[in-house]
């Protein structure tokens, strides 16, 4: 009794004052704060990507609030792991959406952002994330959604312009494993090489967890590859294939996309990676080379080696920067659809640095990269070719 | 030119096979003394991996002690599943028994995360380096080392079940365990026996697995085709799985490279339905009658 007397004399009052006060500065805040908001591998076999997006993201954040914000508005991430489940990603989109007035998504995955894509549609949000998967790159199937890059087609196109550059008439082989991840560049590849006057001595598959290559490795020798790329991986097989091919007395140059070009994971391959090259769309942390204002606030804020997941996270901040800045100069709602509109209109966007050429969208992707070769006496990534930018 | 390729692939195909039928003898060893399915067996085998990396590249301790480590850490991690979790469950329906053991491996799978992180990693290499040439055809140093370990340790594993007092209680327990009671032989303490060995088994599978492809937390996923190797060989026997992860091993291999490596799995799975249509028990399995 006592205590419900308490309650009602002390503890109501004060939880009403509580929740108004809440109110006031959710109401202030809405007005001023733009939202971005993460389904975020932090858990799961994705996570040594999840955690570092988590990290650039924070790190985009703070920065770009100490310089002011977007055009006065403060940027906020709210981010939660899904353990890379695709079920899991979308739980934490719905809880994330329905609690805050989000702008812009961060996705983890191809599955979820093709799951999540009609609910982007009736929330009006923006969406880009960790896929780089060429189906996503279709402005009429997915309108509100962007990629942070090339997409995985025109980085095995990338890789290709640059074969045909070095060595035309060259034979290459593409291995992947067979997943949809695996599989989403290849017939775009072999039709490009073709165009280019390239030859595909074949195309290798591994089953997905596949612990033993032997077999794929005596197929590669026979078909004697000048190059070989590789795609749907990102670390094993590939240090396994290399030393085999070197092993058999092969001279074939290797190759391999994004996720497997992180310095960390080039690392892991030990010997094996020398000479090792792929397509990077992003500088190194440790690449000085020309003006790039980005970088070095990266390089200010953190003295040892940064990701390139962790980069990707800054190029979100970035891409947001510029696509939200803009829409609030034109005096429009931050709405996804008039964002999209923003973001059909930027051009030759300026990336502070993170990409070493102006970035333009063409349909939902920037087509641009760079070759870079590891040089295991340095442990670093060195760049072989300029800024290649597909049309 | 292409009989000598098909000799190389069905060289490359037993060397997996080798280490098929070296981790299904772990899982037959369990399923014979205690009539476990132990669905973990593909995460005990990571674990093992995972255990040498940590003793050679955290500890920096040499391969050669970071292997005994790792299979000492393989059979206590063994008698703790069996003394921690299994045991209790003894006299329970064999289903509920078969669910805990998917459970524990989606707990060793966070554990390792936990503690090693979800970063893929490569192994340090301890295995010579040098081709192996037999006659023309090519055979990795991994692949061939691999297998030559396999084969000596599983050949090593056959002897002691075959002489070692140890080996006799279990074989002992496994056909009958009443009369094994019955004769005084320490029936729980064979049971985490069993567990201990196939936990050392799958540790040097691990390790073995490993240092060819790398590893990750996801390398559990072994144990899925370990689990066809064991009901196309029969659960219950010791040759049926030596036997059927060597054909399974070469049946990829071959699949792999004549018809893609999308219809390795296939092909694998078709020769489950197949034996499982034909010969419900697998190839060597106990056929058991059942009075209705």
């Amino acid at each position: 009794m006592i205590f419900k007397k308490l309650a009602r004399q002390f503890v109501a009052p004060v939880a009403a004052a509580t929740l108004a006060l809440g109110a006031s500065f959710s109401a202030s805040a809405d007005d001023k704060e733009i939202v971005l908001g993460g389904s975020i591998p932090m858990t799961g076999p994705f996570a040594f990507a999840g955690i570092q997006f988590d990290r650039g993201l924070k790190d985009y954040v703070e920065w770009i609030n100490a310089q002011g914000g977007i055009e006065g508005h403060r940027l906020r991430y709210v981010g939660e792991d899904t353990g890379y489940q695709q079920d899991q990603s979308v739980a934490v989109f719905r809880r994330i959406t329905s609690r805050e007035n989000v702008n812009f998504y961060f996705g983890d995955s191809t599955a979820f952002q093709q799951a999540i894509n009609r609910e982007l549609d009736r929330r009006d949000i923006l969406m880009t994330g960790a896929s780089f998967a060429s189906e996503l790159n279709n402005p009429d199937q997915y309108p509100l959604q962007f990629l942070l890059g090339p997409d995985y087609s025109e980085q095995v196109g990338i890789l290709l312009r640059h074969i045909a550059d070095e060595s035309p008439g060259a034979r290459v082989a593409l291995i992947h494993s067979d997943t949809e991840f695996g599989r989403d560049p290849i017939a775009f590849g072999r039709n490009m090489a073709e165009q280019l006057g390239l030859t595909v001595a074949a195309t290798i598959v591994t089953p997905p967890g596949a612990a033993d290559i032997s077999a794929a490795a005596l197929e590669l020798r026979r078909a004697r590859p000048d190059y070989a790329i590789f795609h749907g991986y990102v670390l094993s097989p590939i240090p396994d294939f290399i030393q085999r091919a070197r092993q058999m007395g092969m001279d074939t140059r290797f190759m391999g996309t994004y996720y497997t070009m992180d310095q960390g994971i080039i690392n892991e391959m030990g010997e094996a990676a020398d000479g090792f090259m792929g397509v990077m769309p992003y500088r190194y942390y440790y690449d000085e080379e020309g003006p790039a204002p980005i970088m070095d606030a990266i390089r200010e804020l953190h003295d040892e080696y940064q990701s390139t997941t962790y980069i990707q996270g800054w190029m979100t901040g970035v891409l947001i920067t510029k696509i939200a800045g803009e829409t609030i100069r034109a005096g429009k709602e931050l709405t996804g659809r008039n964002m999209r509109e923003t973001l059909d209109s930027l051009r030759d966007i300026d990336t502070g640095g993170i990409m070493g050429v102006p970035a333009n969208f063409l349909g939902n992707s920037i087509p641009i990269g760079r070759i870079y070769r590891a040089d295991v006496s340095k442990g670093q990534m060195v760049p072989v070719s300029d800024w290649i930018i597909l049309d | 030119m292409e009989w000598l390729f098909f000799f190389e692939v069905s060289l490359a195909g037993l060397g997996t096979g080798g280490l098929y039928a070296l981790t299904a003898i772990a899982f037959v060893l369990i399923y014979k003394a205690t009539r476990v399915i132990n669905l973990a067996i593909g995460e005990m085998l990571m674990v093992g991996a995972y255990l040498f990396f940590g003793a050679a590249a955290g500890w920096a301790l040499p391969w050669w002690l970071a292997i005994i480590a790792a299979l000492i850490g393989g059979g206590i991690l063994g008698i703790v599943l069996e003394r921690g979790v299994i045991r209790p469950l003894l006299g329970e329906n064999p289903i509920s028994v078969f669910m805990v053991t998917i459970g524990l491996g989606s707990i060793l799978v966070g554990m390792v995360e936990l503690i090693w992180t979800a970063n893929p990693r490569s192994l340090p290499n301890f295995f010579p380096t040098d081709p192996i040439f037999i006659g023309d055809a090519f055979l990795a140093p991994k692949t061939f080392w691999s297998f030559v370990v396999a084969a000596v340790v599983i050949a090593l594993f056959l002897l002691l079940f075959r002489f070692w007092r140890g080996g006799v209680a279990l074989r002992a327990t496994a056909s009958d365990q009443g009369a094994a009671y019955a004769m005084g032989i320490n029936v729980p303490a064979v049971y985490s026996l069993a567990w201990c060995l196939a936990g050392v088994i799958a540790a040097g599978a691990g390790i073995l697995l490993g240092s060819i492809g790398g590893i990750s937390s996801e390398m559990g996923f072994f144990g899925l085709t370990v689990l066809v190797v064991v009901i196309v060989g029969g659960l219950d026997s010791v040759l049926g799985a030596l036997l059927a992860g060597i054909l399974i091993g070469w049946m990829e291999a071959m699949a792999g490279v004549y018809l893609g490596g999308e219809y390795e799995h296939l092909v694998t799975f078709i020769l489950l339905m197949v034996v499982l249509l034909l010969r419900p028990y697998g190839l060597f399995g106990t056929r058991e009658i059942e009075r209705l």
